[in-house]
């Protein structure tokens, strides 16, 4: 039942968003990420996404050494068949979208309040909360938000980009981390070739 | 105190002596004393301050030697003590026109590290040059010298002998003329280089911001423009011609493909295929078939290696990662490109399979450059399992497998031996393994190392470690991992230049890249060491090493390497990176940073050794 409503939803999605004059462009966008940021929320598998980084990458992730300034990123790892399980998802995720969009997963750290970091990124190397190159960072309000009360949350602060943050569950439940289905209104072929 | 006291008078002779020298408002320097806009030696250069009379003859003439095919070049110092406009006329006259001058006017950098002025990019200017002092365009309140690069080229045909010539300043209704006497001797220097210097890149974003004037004209066709191809060549151009070649990588950590770095694709599954070559062509056509260096000195030549776009999301999809769908991807559209290449004639250059991606970038779950755990290498296996089914196994093009390694390379040899050819190899750890570069090279492989350009505030010869270290060590090149990143302001507060040996020549109506010091004196090392090189005949290489090694900075060829580690039997992934610094400490201790003779040393020492094979 909830399969076939989800594709309900899809379709009006994909129906309703034919051709998009500039001005109408945000909008629809917005509307269409929203819907992709749903069908994620329930079709993400949080316990997967849990098994991803693994306990070194975690525990090292905010060691320091003088000596040794890439010790963090020289230390991060994941479970490949984890992380292809859930990147598939948000790549199939992202095809709902009739515009390029990218679903990226976002996960707090476990020990460290307000740190969060992005765990699983995609072909367009869009998102509107990652510093390149950055490990982890601050958890945003809005992401905060997401994690707390599980409500999908559409950010665009920066112009000419939508975000749409969808919480991500467990078995238990509980919201572990949350998906940014990302796009912008103008692609830049050229931005982030690096 | 007694030793402070004669250091301080020596340092104190030092810089007396080089104000000294510099005080004739006409000066000739050799390549490897940079002044500063107030006509001293630049600081780091001081230690070669004996040399600032090298260039000078018995009549007060500037002497030149050079062999034929390369470049002899050095400084012209114009000193006005007060505001003033000058003409500065530099020639060598030849009517066969196989000697030729190239006169570069110095920029004077202002780095914001230690607040001082740096010359290192090169402004294309002409032979006869007039402008005023101070450079209005440089803005430096009270400077009274600029500095210009004289690039004496000499033709392989040239005949032998002498030519005369002269540097002429005209300023303040007085003429300083500075005869030139340049000596051809037989020597040809060869035109292939013993080591592969490359210059590498990331994508072309950085294009449109630094040649910005260019880009605005047209920004959402520039892209596809005629002039950005055009700048692309240029900057492959400008490489090329100083001995050295390009990289661009045209692909992102996540798999993000530029688009004049691929063929375009459509369909999915075994429908998957490429629709277009346009923009590749327009890109890689005239790279591929060396005409894109037909105005060259060197001639035309196809450049020999490219990376291609091909990454864990380029051409197939990874969402069919390890599924029939993922290879059905791979091979068509491989098989096409192989196809493409075939039917251009495209069979001199190397196309590189290369993985740049790194899991800590968050778009794969396996490292492809450095790989650390040893666990990541099965995927190289795998696509070494699909290119064997993409490609005909009699392919007249050459597709290699490259590799960046360090952690891990002593493993990467054994597993990945017959996969991958071209080794990338991280320095530090490559000197653990003194045995590595002759057992690769044996099998076949290509082998480079790794590093990045020195700063202008290091000493001239800095450059020249790495073409040396690389003849030294054996191996097949060097790679200065970034070369093109000058900074967002390079002009006023440069930030030192360790990811930039060009610069845009678009702040002075040059449409292409201009190159720098750094770059003449790297190009004039490669000349030497071909140079070297080719003596080998005469004498063993690994005398004509030892000699050289002895020359640059008083050392021996053990000195270049450090020994195999404890840390070298545990994996990989329980190696500290302080651990390998501590490591590679003997040659930190034995070769410390080279002195601004050092190079000078080494041609020196290739040139009495020429003099002795005649």
């Amino acid at each position: 039942m909830k399969t076939v409503s989800l594709i309900g939803i899809f379709m009006f999605a994909i129906l309703g968003i034919a051709k998009l004059s500039p001005e109408e462009a945000p909008s629809k966008m917005q509307k269409e990420l929203d819907i992709v940021a749903h069908v994620g929320s329930a079709m993400v598998d949080g316990d997967i996404c849990q098994k991803i980084v693994t306990q070194r990458a975690r525990e090292l992730m905010f060691a320091s050494d003088p000596r040794d300034r890439f010790l963090a990123g020289d230390n991060y790892d994941v479970d490949d068949v984890a992380f292809n399980t859930v990147k598939k998802t948000l790549i199939r995720l992202s095809h709902l979208s009739s515009f390029p969009a990218d679903v990226n997963l976002w996960m707090p750290i476990e020990g460290h309040a307000g740190k969060i970091q992005l765990v699983i990124r995609n072909k367009n190397e869009m998102s509107q909360f990652w510093n390149w190159g950055e490990l982890y960072g601050d958890i945003v309000p809005q992401m905060e938000t997401v994690l707390k009360t599980g409500q999908r949350v559409t950010v665009t602060n920066k112009p000419g980009w939508i975000s749409v943050l969808a919480p991500v569950y467990n078995s238990l439940g509980d919201v572990v981390g949350l998906i940014e289905t990302v796009s912008q209104v103008k692609m830049d072929a050229h931005e982030n070739v690096k | 105190m007694r030793r402070l006291q004669t250091r301080f008078v020596f340092l104190f002779l030092i810089a007396i002596y080089s104000q000294v020298l510099l005080a004739r408002d006409l000066e000739a320097l050799p390549e490897f004393l940079r002044s500063d806009p107030f006509g001293a030696i630049v600081a780091p250069d001081r230690s070669g301050a004996d040399l600032a009379s090298s260039l000078y003859g018995a009549k007060h003439q500037v002497v030149l030697t050079g062999c034929r095919g390369g470049y002899v070049s050095f400084h012209l110092v114009v000193k006005l003590p007060s505001p003033s406009t000058y003409t500065l006329d530099v020639t060598i006259p030849d009517p066969t026109n196989k000697v030729q001058i190239d006169l570069f006017r110095e920029w004077f950098h202002f780095t914001d590290s230690d607040k001082r002025y740096y010359p290192d990019a090169l402004i294309p200017v002409h032979a006869t040059y007039s402008s005023r002092l101070p450079e209005p365009d440089n803005r430096i309140p009270k400077q009274t010298a600029q500095a210009f690069w004289v690039d004496v080229y000499v033709a392989p045909d040239t005949r032998l002998g002498i030519f005369s010539g002269t540097a002429k300043l005209k300023a303040n209704s007085k003429i300083t003329t500075l005869p030139i006497q340049l000596t051809v001797l037989a020597c040809v220097i060869p035109g292939e280089d013993v080591v592969t210097i490359d210059h590498n890149s990331y994508g072309s974003s950085w294009l449109a911001q630094q040649f910005a004037g260019s880009y605005q004209h047209d920004p959402d066709h520039w892209f596809e423009s005629n002039q950005f191809f055009e700048l692309i060549h240029a900057y492959h151009r400008v490489f090329y011609e100083h001995r050295g070649i390009f990289h661009q990588l045209g692909y992102g950590h996540s798999g993000k493909v530029g688009p004049e770095f691929a063929p375009g694709l459509e369909g999915s599954g075994r429908a998957k295929h490429i629709t277009s070559w346009s923009l590749y062509d327009r890109h890689y056509g005239p790279l591929f078939d060396g005409t894109a260096f037909s105005a060259s000195r060197r001639g035309p030549r196809p450049i020999p290696f490219v990376y291609l776009p091909i990454n864990p999301e380029w051409p197939a999809s990874y969402e069919f990662w390890g599924e029939r769908g993922y290879e059905a991807e791979f091979v068509n559209v491989v098989s096409e490109m192989e196809r493409h290449f075939r039917e251009k004639g495209w069979t001199q250059t190397n196309f590189e399979i290369f993985f740049n991606h790194k899991k800590r970038y968050k778009g794969f779950p396996w490292d492809g450059d450095e790989v650390r755990f040893p666990k990541d290498l099965k995927y190289f296996l795998e696509y070494d399992r699909l290119l064997k089914k993409a490609l005909p196994p009699n392919t007249p093009v050459h597709f290699v497998v490259r590799a960046d390694v360090s952690w891990d390379m002593e493993e990467q040899f054994k597993v990945l031996n017959g996969i991958v050819r071209l080794w990338c190899c991280g320095g530090g750890i490559l000197s653990f393994y003194r045995h590595a570069p002759k057992m690769l090279c044996d099998r076949g492989d290509v082998v480079w190392y790794y590093g990045g350009p020195p700063g202008v505030t290091d000493s001239s010869s800095a450059i020249t470690e790495f073409p040396l270290r690389a003849w030294l060590w054996g191996v097949n090149g060097y790679v200065h991992w970034l070369t093109v990143s000058p900074g967002e302001d390079p002009w006023f507060h440069f930030d030192g230049g360790q990811t930039a040996l060009i610069y845009s020549g678009e702040r002075f109506g040059v449409s292409e890249p201009i190159p720098s010091i750094r770059l003449k004196i790297q190009r004039n090392c490669l000349q030497d060491l071909a140079l070297l090189d080719s003596l080998k005949r005469r004498k063993s290489l690994d005398s004509l090493r030892a000699g050289a090694a002895r020359s640059y900075n008083n050392s021996t060829l053990d000195d270049w390497w450090n020994s195999r580690p404890a840390l070298a039997d545990l994996p990989s992934d329980q190696w500290l990176g302080s651990a390998i610094d501590d490591s590679t400490k003997h040659t930190q201790r034995a070769l410390g940073h080279p002195g601004a003779s050092a190079w000078y040393k080494v041609h020196q020492y290739a040139m009495s050794l020429q003099a002795e094979a005649k």
